[in-house]
């Protein structure tokens, strides 16, 4: 779930519902993410919506992005998050 | 018998001296003590680093069950990622579809570990809907540099 150059107008495949994890034989430090670039119209509830099947979770993303996101209600296209697995 | 007891001291006394004539066998010197294994040492004692990338679409324990560059539009995709050394870091995953010169970005899956040794780290993706055929590239990237890259198709 990426930031893609498919859609409207270009040749290329729609990627959006790709499904990804990992794990590791090491010690994991932190849950294992992936990236993901805001589009226009995106919040964080429709994302968790989407990711987890459930709007509430939109928390679990909020806190895993602190660092860059100050207010959950203010996020913008082009910003790239990092969404728990 | 004073001539008795002068031979049995001179008998005494050779004796003796024949005794301390006798050399002592060196003590044997001890074999050296196996050195350790130096590559194993030197996976753990030094920063992680990427020693191989392997495709399948099937795990066994932890690890690709069979290497393969060619997939089926239903199958998921397993990147297995050997590193040795040891030390926490960031590996990322950046799978990418390639036609003639467009790239379409798939997706990207980033799993941090602290490592104390070998280690593998396993990414996968699905699709539910299948795999578009064509090529695609898996490249991987250690604390945003990349480390390695696999390229494959799915037909």
């Amino acid at each position: 779930m990426n930031a893609s150059t498919s859609g409207p107008g270009n040749d290329m495949p729609d990627f959006s519902n790709v499904e990804s994890g990992a794990s590791s034989t090491a010690q994991e430090s932190t849950p294992a993410f992936k990236t993901y670039e805001i589009k226009s119209g995106d919040s964080l509830s429709k994302i968790a919506k989407r990711e987890y099947g459930n709007a509430n979770e939109w928390r679990r993303i909020f806190e895993a992005n602190q660092d860059t996101i100050k207010n959950p209600d203010k996020i913008f296209p082009g910003q790239v998050i990092k969404i728990p697995l | 018998m004073q001539i008795k007891l002068f031979a049995a001291l001179g008998l005494s006394a050779l004796l003796a001296v024949a005794g301390c004539g006798k050399k002592e066998q060196p003590a044997p010197i001890p074999a050296p003590a196996a050195a350790p294994a130096p590559a194993v040492q030197d996976m753990v004692n030094v920063p992680v680093s990427v020693k191989a990338i392997t495709l399948g679409n099937q795990l066994a324990d932890g690890k690709v069950a069979t290497p393969q560059s060619s997939f089926a539009p239903k199958d998921t995709l397993y990147a297995v990622v050997e590193t040795i050394g040891s030390g926490k870091v960031a590996l990322k995953a950046a799978w990418t579809f390639h036609k003639g010169d467009k790239t379409a970005p798939v997706n990207e899956t980033t799993q941090e570990i602290t490592a104390s040794g070998p280690a593998h780290t396993e990414f996968h993706v699905s699709k539910p809907d299948g795999w578009p055929v064509g090529d695609y590239k898996v490249e991987i990237f250690l604390n945003g540099a990349s480390a390695g890259s696999q390229t494959f198709t799915v037909k």
